[in-house]
């Protein structure tokens, strides 16, 4: 149980980082004024706040004539100023709850998750019940028996790890079946991209993108964002709001930026030179006919290609047509992805006429649709035509750029000295030797699950796939094959989630509806702060609490301005009966008499003092233990030498032999000598990169049948105004433009963008209440009528949460991945498809849903946030 | 002397809102004595954004005006309220008073900006006070403008000549939002959206777009030249309202073309073909 302290009078100042990716890593530093155990405000960090910024470093950029001097305040971003509201939210869980029709000792009933409503228990009841399930499950079906869901984005916490603690006690009963987290922001760079030049573990360059804020200022022409939305996923992460200023500034210096995508996102609508409108997930077909054009004119940099390509030839006989009859040419592109021929023909000519370098920022419509590994593959392919890595050349990330690079070397045993996207600090400090929670490439049990097949999986109790799907393996894992269960185990038979997220994140969230109705799952547990998409299918709940609850340890080391490193003091008292997930998994391992083996004798105070230490800032003679304590923060001064660390892939550039890519043959692999030998059958990820129409595994083109019930592709982006399924209740969001759109009753509606054309084709007007459609389900939506989208494509966030009206079918929340593709995004990739897909959108029959489903327009809800949690408390009815 | 004001630069605003999630996080549920009573939780806006799509597909772009009160030299406001209701400091800041303020509704319609909200829980006259109760304890600068990433909010003394603000202010380029007012604003803006011209120029006989090529517009008394990009495009910003203007393109080896627009709305005039 959490120790309650006395309330504190008087105002105090604590920091918290808002970063709300997860992982032990923190980013988005606040200042959080309190009094008396309320939060009055929350604000950035100014670093110089207690030291002079002469002890830090300060850095600048000089490019052009023009100096960018960075601000001396931290860029948090939206989700960190209005953070309060999440944590006041009437949807949040403040006592163990139990769903009422499930009994243990008799009928489980799970025919009834996601209807079923929920009665109050104590927590000496609650852990008492789940104890002596892990005991049960466990004799009975071995530790494979119990998979966990445990990794997600949520709040950055270290020892109070919002994933993944439930890890450490499974591991003490002899391990457990983990679901395992797919490159669910980057598919199409790690199935694909990484098979033509390494850049493990993403696919995405982090390994090599050090310097290159600069690099860009100093020798980029043009910058094409595709897909890419730089106003947009930067915030939830690593780098806030600088990406902002940094497109500010090289609009200043003269940088084009041209922007393609279906949508014309929030960085388009303040950034662009130039919207090039593309059809969802066809980017493949506009980039084979820009290198129709380049081969043809003979546009490209020949020397390059000769000493840093492979498989030039085979990749220039698909794109001229010798492979298949079909020259890939700006007409036959223009037919697949909606952009006139002659534009692209202008864009090959910009792109090979100037220094370009391509961004990216995760997620989007271009990265998460059927066949991404194409896309991906293609665009490492246009970049490596026109010298990739030659100063002003590279692709650059907006979003945390080196993060996951950055452990892919010190896993390597390469240390930690690297550069960074900005500046870099002298030391990158880390605290994870106190982090409490998953960390993906440390343990992997060999009973695992790719999340995007969980569903399937429960259903049909088997697998037979190549690649884990892992986010952290290298290529080469994508070749092993996996089957399930193991030989001589058993299926999953209790679920145990602290990212209860699925339904809105995931693909066909209405399989993973019906899939938590099987039998074979005896038991689910939820651990959450919030009452939320799959915590309905629960059958005890345990009530979590936010970070401005707890105390902890948090470093920001991800590209922004400086580098932090800071203690987490306690903001608020727990709310409720909240804990830790931390004291949670403690909570329930005292109960089985692991209490001592899972904390390792640590206090949480202990283990923030491991962090710190951890992170070497004493040892390097820059900050001691007693001035984090006195002082709560320290910022790392900048490397003088920042400078010299080598720009993107300059090496490579220089000297392909001596500074080789992680590929086979070092070089950029265009054709795949590994793919042809290890699947010479897959139409759908070739040796070299290709446009897809169909295949058995999907069929999602405007040239499908399909079309006739279902005309509208859809795109679905990471959000603006939320991180995945995080911040939805969030009620000053929810007043925002584009943020939600209040009903004629009152409901707040997921915003559908729809161009006027298709609008006027089907009567409806800004504002009206929506019915998107596919043959997987219906979503009820709001009509936010507009310029910025392409016709014939519609465009709603993913992470709205869910409110089944019908469960599995019907969904008022606005959740668009309950209609997600099932399958994932080809045969032997199992990534997941949440963008791209046709569907249609019709004015919905109101009054014929409501006629038909009473109950569920009865729920209790708050008009400004939406969702309350008294909707699933039972109050004796049937 | 110190006399506040604000100066927001329309060219630096991405739109993220942090300006009007700030002032709800400053002043909803927290109480601030004689400067302001709690806001509720949900619904007003002492600091909000008018979003404006301009243009039309695919030639469109996103302007964010942020709007609060003008803290006007000639406030209607303190005029309209009674017992001295509102007033202003000697730094210029105009205070609606929580307590004077009462039930006084006709403050909420005396200002032309419609900056003022009527807070129905409290039954009092609400606007933005500049932070007035931070910047007494020592704090620089109103939360809003701490918390703008990108610095489209610049807050200052207009009477130190060496501050941003006042060399801003002096430069010329500033403008109130609505100068028709007559209010004498203290919050002026920079770059507010006018109007754009723009097009597409491809060449017909070939499937290409037409690229440096000689455009000029002419109109509301004045000419202006441009040439296409390697897209085909030009644009022409800042143009006045409802101005009639011609649009003249000329290519070698093609005839020239004339297009004519008026500026009632920011005006695409899609792709222009070009003919021998």
């Amino acid at each position: 149980m959490a120790q309650k302290g006395k309330p504190k009078s008087g105002e105090k100042t604590v920091i918290k980082g808002t970063c709300l990716s997860s992982f032990g890593d923190n980013s988005n530093v606040a200042c959080v004024d309190v009094k008396d155990d309320k939060i009055l405000r929350i604000r950035p960090l100014h670093y110089d706040w207690k030291y002079k910024p002469e002890e830090f470093n300060p850095w600048q950029y000089k490019a052009r004539g023009k100096t960018f001097v960075p601000p001396l305040k931290s860029p948090v971003p939206p989700f960190g100023i209005a953070y309060k509201k999440r944590i006041q939210s009437p949807n949040r869980i403040l006592y163990p709850l139990k769903r009422v029709d499930w009994d243990p000792k008799g009928e489980r009933n799970p025919q009834n998750r996601g209807t079923s409503k929920y009665v109050r228990i104590s927590w000496d009841e609650a852990l008492d019940t789940v104890a002596g399930e892990i005991k049960r499950v466990v004799k009975k079906y071995g530790p494979e028996g119990v998979c966990l869901q445990a990794e997600g984005h949520g709040e950055s916490k270290v020892v109070n790890a919002a994933h993944g603690c439930s890890t450490y006690l499974m591991k003490l009963l002899g391990g457990y079946t983990q679901q395992i987290r797919n490159p669910d922001s980057w598919e199409g760079w790690y199935w694909g991209a990484k098979h033509v030049w390494g850049n493990e573990p993403v696919g995405l360059n982090m390994e090599f993108s050090s310097n290159l804020y600069n690099d860009v200022a100093q020798n980029t022409e043009m910058i094409i964002a595709q897909g890419c939305d730089p106003e947009t996923t930067p915030w939830g992460f690593g780098g806030g709001c600088l990406p902002s200023l940094m497109c500010y500034w090289y609009t200043e210096l003269g940088i084009k930026q041209i922007y393609i995508c279906p949508d014309l996102n929030y960085g388009a609508a303040v950034h662009a030179d130039k919207w090039i409108p593309i059809l969802p997930n066809t980017d493949v077909a506009l980039q084979l006919a820009v290198a129709y054009q380049w081969i043809i004119n003979g546009a490209y940099d020949k020397p390059y290609v000769k000493t840093h390509v492979v498989g030039f030839d085979k990749f220039s006989d698909y794109v001229l047509g010798k492979e298949d009859g079909v020259p890939k040419t700006p007409k036959w592109a223009s037919a697949k992805c909606g952009v006139p021929s002659r534009i692209i023909k202008a864009l090959a000519k910009e792109w090979a006429g100037k220094r370009t370098t391509v961004a990216h920022g995760y997620g989007g419509p271009y990265i998460r649709g059927p066949y991404s590994s194409e896309p991906a593959r293609m665009e490492i392919c246009l970049l490596g035509m026109q010298g990739l890595g030659k100063p002003g050349c590279n692709q650059l990330t907006f979003v945390e750029g080196t993060m996951l690079g950055a452990y892919t070397r010190m896993r390597a045993g390469k240390g930690q000295a690297m550069g960074m996207l900005t500046p870099t600090s002298i030391i990158r400090p880390m605290v994870n030797a106190a982090y409490r929670g998953y960390i993906p490439f440390m343990w992997k049990q060999e009973s695992m699950i790719p999340k995007t097949m969980l569903h399937d999986v429960i259903e049909s109790g088997k697998y037979d796939i190549y690649g884990s799907s892992d986010q952290m393996d290298p290529v080469e894992d994508q070749f092993k094959h996996y089957t399930y269960p193991l030989k001589g185990k058993k299926e999953i038979h209790m679920l145990w989630t602290d990212t209860p997220c699925f339904t809105t994140c995931w693909n066909d969230g209405n399989a993973f509806h019906r899939a938590m109705r099987n039998d074979k799952i005896e038991f689910i547990l939820v651990q959450h702060p919030w009452l939320e998409n799959d915590s309905i299918f629960a059958d005890i709940i345990l009530p979590s609490n936010t970070k401005f609850e707890e105390e902890d340890i948090g470093a920001d080391h991800w590209p922004v301005q400086y580098n932090c490193v800071y203690l987490e003091e306690k903001a608020i008292e727990p709310r409720g009966e909240t804990m830790s997930d931390y004291e949670i998994v403690e909570a329930i391992a005292d109960k089985l008499g692991l209490k001592e083996k899972y904390n390792e004798g640590k206090t949480i105070q202990q283990w923030i003092k491991a962090g710190f230490d951890g992170s070497h800032m004493e040892e390097a003679g820059l900050c001691t233990w007693k001035q984090i304590q006195e002082k709560k923060y320290y910022v790392v001064p900048t490397d003088p030498n920042w400078e010299k660390i080598p720009a993107g892939m300059i090496e490579f550039y220089n000297d392909p032999e001596k500074c080789p890519m992680s590929t086979p043959s070092g070089k950029l692999e265009f054709y795949s000598e590994r793919l042809a030998k290890n699947f010479p059958n897959d139409m759908e990820r070739p040796p070299v990169p290709h446009w897809v129409e169909k295949s058995e595994f999907h069929d999602e083109r405007i040239s499908s049948e399909r079309t006739k019930d279902y005309p509208l592709l859809v795109i679905s982006n990471h959000p603006r105004w939320r991180v995945h399924a995080q911040l939805d209740d969030v009620t000053w969001f929810h007043e925002i433009v584009t943020g939600k759109v209040r009903g004629p009753d009152g409901y707040l509606y997921e915003p559908i963008w729809m161009h006027p054309k298709d609008a006027e084709k089907r009567s409806i007007k800004n504002g009206d209440i929506v019915n998107v459609s596919n043959e997987r389900g219906e979503v009820l939506c709001g009509a936010y009528i507009t310029e910025r989208i392409m016709p014939g494509v519609i465009y709603i966030d993913h992470g709205a949460r869910y409110d089944p009206i019908v469960p599995g079918k019907i969904d008022r929340g606005g959740a668009i991945n309950t209609i997600c593709p099932h399958n994932v995004t080809s045969k032997n990739c199992a990534g997941m498809v949440t963008s791209g897909f046709l569907a249609e959108a019709q004015l919905a029959d109101m009054d014929g849903l409501r006629r038909k489903y009473p109950e569920a327009f009865n729920r209790p809800y708050d008009k400004a946030s939406g969702l309350k949690m008294e909707r699933v408390l039972y109050k004796g009815e049937k | 002397m110190t006399r506040y004001g604000m100066i927001i630069d329309i060219t630096k605003c991405t739109g993220c809102y942090n300006c009007f999630l700030t002032c709800r996080d400053e002043f909803a549920g927290n109480d601030n004595g004689n400067y302001a009573a709690a806001q509720p939780m949900s619904g007003m806006n002492w600091m909000k954004l008018i979003e404006k799509e301009r243009g039309q597909y695919p030639k469109v772009k996103v302007s964010y005006t942020p709007v609060t009160c003008m803290h006007c030299e000639n406030a209607g406001c303190i005029k309209a309220a009674q017992g001295g209701a509102v007033y202003r400091r000697p730094d210029g800041i105009v205070i609606i008073d929580p307590v004077k303020a009462k039930g006084q509704k006709q403050i909420v319609n005396a200002c032309p900006y419609r900056v003022i909200e009527w807070n129905e829980e409290k039954q009092v006259a609400q606007k933005c006070i500049l932070c007035a109760h931070l910047l007494d304890k020592g704090e620089k600068v109103p939360r809003c403008v701490e918390s703008c990433p990108t610095g489209a909010l610049i807050f200052g003394n207009l009477d130190d000549p060496k501050s941003e603000i006042a060399k801003l202010m002096a430069s010329g380029t500033t403008e109130a939002l609505h100068p028709e007012f007559g209010l004498k604003e203290k919050v002026r803006y920079i770059s507010l959206a006018k109007k754009f011209i723009a097009g597409t120029v491809i060449y017909g006989d070939i499937d290409e777009v037409a690229g440096n090529v000689k455009v000029s517009l002419s109109g509301d008394g004045q000419t202006r030249l441009a040439k296409t990009n390697g897209f085909g495009d030009f644009e022409f910003e800042g143009l006045a309202d409802n101005a009639d203007y011609t649009v003249m393109i000329e290519a070698s080896g093609y005839k020239a073309k004339s297009v004519k627009a008026k500026t009632l709305k920011d005006t695409y005039l899609g792709e222009i073909v070009l003919k021998k």
